[in-house]
């Protein structure tokens, strides 16, 4: 127990000369716990606040929705059970208004809405808040709907106006304000309207409508949550093909955003985790440089008997002391930010304020921090092994070997540490794996491109560049200067954030122009058959170029070579996207020729798509060829209403799908879904888009059943997200930016001494304060200088990589990135080194040099 | 009395490498040294008294030949036992001191007894302070402390584990010659008091004299040993006077 208690006095006694290492140590530490703490906590408050309300978000216990009417057998199976139904069905309409009455329609009084049919009885749980606040679902007649904020601004409509909702008319009864189970961050297509059962009856929204989502709420009083999982199993089993039914119980409400939350978690978690790795880069360089220091100290600790393994624990656990001070800074700015995104945004957060206060995330980035500060040390720290006794003797003396097992061990507990700390923020080993794998790949190229910097810098031919940048370049090339240390933590920093600019840039602008030229702006979707000619009219009038329709048999795809999709369905369970593509409603259509944007890349011998065949064939989609697990020769047997059809695959397509021309998986052989019950998708390219305005309102007067679809607003809608969620990750990014400042910092004041006696020599020997300050000030800038080219230069293949492989979009090189990352590095490791040394800049050069 | 070397070198040498080239600094040096023997080395700079220090107290390890302390070969042991040995039967005072900057006096005193586990670290360094006439003075930082009462830190920090061996390089070197004669005399009264076996490298002759036996180094080889006339070395075993 002594000896413990002799350990930590020694520790506490060790730290007392420590307040400028302690600054940077904190500085270095706090930035990157700061961040693992604050995206912890931030989205551990979203999710646990979206767990209170879960109830409230699914506005029911249990919730079963599907893509068609909910089958009659569900009544049967609640038949001893006790409980509430509220039936819901949402589709999407257009809604006009017909209290205003422009001649000509430019500015739109016509949008796309997101009608939500209810019950009295909904919610079963939460409230539906709406503007009179006297006003319920119970006023919901068969003439009158609520509304969405987003529809009265948009419309310029207000309580008391009309619309016209699928031919009939309806007059507005109350705002909406908040509704229980709709989250506000979801993607919508549009404002949502409320409806009656009774109110959709006497529209033309009925058959032949084909984007409805049946659901139906259960109340269930007194009912645990082993119960529910119980009953959840029976209607899996008693109800026929459950596959093609969705079940949400309270305790998993929106699992999908949940998932979502999961993922942002993990992906801005190894943002945040590597600024953290930054913050142990610099911790590391001070550990060197404050070893380097202390060999004297070493060798006389030696000398008194002490094992290095000992002086190593000694100073380990100095480390740890200093490390307890950033993280516990750090942890509390993270904690800062649930409170403060409160604010910001407010409509990310449901539920009480306790959720806002996360200690779990504090201990996780505490931890974290301590755990990086403590592994990052032990490289710096086999420096203690070299020390040689007979140093207190010889300045010289030749260092000693350091053991094997440290020698190694120590780099390779801490890969294995950014491996261990990566599964902890990314939440897979893949994850982990690919995240540690790529970092060192980078700080491999940063580390020998610093080198080679450094290594040139001292090669320079001299008496070209004026003495002021020749000391600069002689001082990057110092021995024990620590530059490629925070050359290689600047550059990782400059390389986070270029890159993310890069891609939010290019990303935006492809999403903002991804219309190609010919490609279609509109999409009307549900034209009956004998609309259609109509409807054709309607858009010829209309000035409408590029008009292409088809007609879509909607079916359900029952067998694969003869194996039923229920039992497919079921082995997939887990994989939600083979289970999705199973279970689908399945579209279907009938070409003789591919359009322009197909190529048929098997099958279809003598570039003929269809065969003389007697079997009826069907052309795939190459991915969802792969996703159904069929191929060249497999068999699809396909319920199309109540009709069995089987298909056999001739062929596989690549489809451009950024042509936004009409496309499918199903492409199938004429002659063969003639006579099957169908309707008609039409695209069609209008200018101006004003255009679209007026087209929507005369489609929605004419044909109250179809529904249009503008191509713009939509693509829009998808940038802005990007845009949101890149602008965190940029922030983000920055903190390993100030990471990367802090180190350079650091490593400048951890040579403080020599700093301050090369500018007390300089000073004696005639330079003025302001010549040290623009030596110094060149010196720092020229290594950021370095850092930033090399950072941008990764960031710039980084980028042009992520948008060309992974999102395979054609990504421009935009070479400026490199001088203008550059240069802005150098500008900010000036101002940071320069502020590191102001103290050396200031003292007189007689204290310094009288040590 | 039996004969009882404490430390025993046989054809020891030391090269280092110097660029291209090594640099002979000791070559086939035989010493023996007898428990509670007190021994001067001699010579002038760059004679590799030092380094002989270095080696014989297992700091460091000769290129050739073998060095044997309190009956352990040196060169079987690693840095670990070697460290270890120290701790048991080893102490040393240096020209510059060598305190540790951030601890005060009693702290330099104290840790190394902490650190190696000794039951009553406290009270023996507070002991060692008092027999160096510095139990006043213990809060003070090696800074706040003249050249000579640094020394004696050191003194007390050497003697307090009770070492069989004390090795002092140069240890009045720095300091000016009355404050010089006091620390040697402390150091020749510490050790009659403790009876330790005390290895003194001096380019002194004045303090060299103080030793009953002194060791003439010249160019990395003995040059002289007034012991060697009575007492060949290494050689068989005789009574000590």
């Amino acid at each position: 127990m002594s000896r413990w208690r002799a350990i930590l006095a020694s520790v506490l006694r060790e730290s007392r000369a420590a307040r400028g290492r302690l600054v940077f140590f904190t500085a270095c530490l706090a930035i990157g716990v700061a961040a693992v703490v604050g995206i912890s906590a931030l989205v551990a408050a979203v999710d646990g606040g979206m767990r209170e309300q879960s109830r409230d978000l699914l506005a029911a216990d249990l919730r079963i929705s599907a893509r068609r009417p909910l089958p009659d057998a569900l009544q049967t199976s609640f038949a001893a059970v006790p409980h509430v139904r509220a039936d819901v069905r949402e589709l999407a309409a257009m809604a006009r208004a017909t209290s205003r009455s422009d001649a000509e329609d430019t500015s739109g009084t016509t949008r796309l809405v997101e009608l939500k049919v209810v019950e009295p009885t909904y919610p079963l749980y939460g409230e539906l808040v709406l503007a009179p606040a006297q006003c319920t679902t119970a006023d919901l007649a068969e003439g009158t709907v609520f509304v969405g904020p987003e529809l009265v601004a948009g419309l310029g409509v207000h309580v008391g106006d009309e619309l016209d909702i699928g031919g009939a008319h309806f007059r507005i009864a109350a705002e909406i304000v908040d509704e229980p189970d709709r989250l506000d961050f979801a993607l919508t297509l549009g404002p949502r309207v409320f409806m009656s059962f009774e109110g959709l009856a006497r529209t033309e929204l009925g058959a032949g409508h084909n984007r409805v989502r049946y659901r139906a709420g259960y109340r269930l009083p007194g009912m645990g949550r082993g119960e529910l999982t119980a009953l959840v199993e029976r209607l899996r089993t008693e109800l026929q093909d459950p596959s093609y039914l969705q079940f949400r119980t309270r305790d998993n409400a929106q699992p999908s955003v949940r998932r979502a939350l999961g993922r942002v978690e993990n992906y801005l978690g190894l943002v945040a985790l590597l600024s953290l790795l930054l913050g142990g880069i610099g911790v590391s360089q001070i550990v060197r440089a404050w070893l380097s220091g202390r060999t004297q100290s070493v060798a006389v600790l030696r000398c008194l008997g002490l094992r290095a393994r000992q002086i190593a624990g000694m100073y380990l656990g100095h480390v740890a002391l200093l490390a307890v001070a950033g993280c516990v800074v750090g942890g509390a700015l993270g904690a800062a930010l649930p409170p403060l995104v409160r604010v910001l945004a407010p409509e990310l957060f449901q539920g009480s304020e306790a959720h806002l206060w996360q200690p779990l995330a504090i201990v996780r980035g505490v931890g974290l921090g301590l755990f990086v500060a403590t592994v990052f040390s032990l490289p710096p720290l086999t420096a203690v092994w070299r020390v040689s006794p007979a140093a207190v003797l010889r300045a010289e003396a030749v260092p000693l070997p350091v053991p094997l097992v440290v020698r190694v061990g120590a780099p390779l507990v801490l890969v294995l540490s950014v491996l261990l700390s990566a599964r902890v923020q990314g939440g897979t080993w893949w994850t982990a794996a690919s995240f540690s794998g790529g970092l060192l790949l980078l700080v491999a190229l940063l580390y020998a491109g610093a080198r080679g910097a450094t290594a040139l810098s001292g090669r320079l031919p001299r008496g070209r560049f004026g003495p002021y940048v020749e000391h600069g370049l002689a001082a990057l090339a110092r021995p024990g200067a620590g530059t490629t240390g925070a050359i290689v933590a600047l550059g990782l920093g400059v390389m986070v954030v270029v890159a993310m600019i890069l891609i939010e840039g290019q990303l935006d602008e492809a999403l903002r122009t991804a219309l190609p030229e010919e490609a279609p702006s509109v999409f009307i979707v549900d034209v009956q058959p004998d609309q259609w000619d109509g409807v054709r009219g309607t858009l010829d009038t209309r000035g409408a170029e590029a008009i292409d329709s088809v007609p879509v048999v909607m079916a359900r795809l029952r067998a694969i070579d003869g194996r039923a999709v229920s039992e497919l369905a079921t082995e997939a369970r887990a994989d939600r996207r083979a289970t999705w593509v199973y279970t689908r409603e399945q579209r279907l259509t009938w070409l003789t020729e591919l359009p322009a944007d197909n190529e048929v890349t098997a099958g279809a011998p003598d570039g003929e798509l269809w065969s003389l065949s007697g079997t009826d064939e069907v052309s795939l989609e190459v991915d969802f060829a792969d996703d159904l697990g069929v191929g060249l020769g497999s068999r699809l047997r396909f319920d199309v209403q109540g009709v069995p059809i089987e298909l056999t695959v001739t062929s596989l397509r690549e489809v451009d799908w950024q042509s936004f021309g009409i496309n499918f998986f199903l492409v199938v052989e004429p002659g063969v879904l003639e006579e099957a019950p169908h309707f008609r998708i039409a695209a069609a390219r209008l200018e101006p888009p004003a255009a679209e305005f007026a087209l929507q309102s005369e489609l929605a007067s004419a044909y109250p059943n179809v529904t249009m679809l503008r191509v713009r607003p939509i693509l829009e809608k998808i940038a802005n997200a990007m845009t949101r969620i890149a602008a965190f990750v940029r922030a983000l990014g920055g903190f390993t930016i100030a990471a990367g400042l802090v180190i350079l910092a650091g490593a400048v004041a951890t040579t403080a001494t020599s700093r301050a006696r090369e500018a007390a020599l300089l000073k004696s020997l005639g330079v003025t304060r302001a010549g040290v300050t623009c030596l110094f000030a060149i010196e720092y800038a020229l290594g950021g200088l370095v850092a930033g080219a090399i950072g941008a230069t990764g960031a710039l293949v980084l980028a042009w990589a992520f948008l060309e492989y992974l999102l395979e979009l054609d990504a421009d090189v935009r070479l400026a990135a490199v001088p203008l990352g550059a240069l802005a590095a150098a500008v900010l490791a000036s101002a940071s080194g320069l502020s590191a040394s102001l103290r050396a800049l200031r003292a007189r050069p007689m204290e310094t040099l009288r040590g | 009395m039996t004969h009882n070397p404490q430390i025993e070198c046989i054809g020891v040498g030391k090269t280092l490498p110097s660029g291209a080239r090594t640099l002979t600094i000791l070559e086939g040096v035989d010493l023996s040294i007898d428990a509670g023997e007190l021994v001067a080395i001699l010579g002038p700079s760059g004679s590799g008294k030092s380094t002989l220090l270095g080696l014989l107290a297992g700091l460091d390890r000769p290129t050739t030949g073998s060095v044997r302390l309190a009956g352990n070969a040196l060169e079987e042991l690693g840095e670990d036992e070697l460290a270890l040995l120290r701790r048991a039967r080893v102490g040393f005072v240096f020209q510059s001191f060598q305190l540790l900057a951030n601890l005060t006096a009693r702290e330099n005193v104290l840790v190394p007894l902490e650190l190696t586990g000794v039951e009553d670290a406290a009270a023996r360094a507070d002991a060692a302070l008092d027999e160096v006439g510095l139990a006043e003075r213990g809060h003070h930082y090696p800074s706040q402390l003249s050249g000579g009462e640094q020394q004696r830190v050191a003194l007390a920090r050497a003697f307090a584990p009770r070492p069989a061996v004390l090795f002092a390089d140069e240890p009045t070197g720095n300091l000016d010659s009355d404050t010089g004669t006091r620390i040697l005399e402390l150091i020749l009264d510490l050790r009659e008091r403790h009876g330790t076996t005390l290895v003194l490298v001096t380019h002194d002759r004045e303090i060299a004299a103080r030793a009953e036996r002194q060791v003439h180094l010249f160019g990395g080889r003995i040059e002289r040993d007034t012991g060697t006339a009575a007492k060949p070395a290494p050689g068989p075993a005789r009574d000590r006077a």
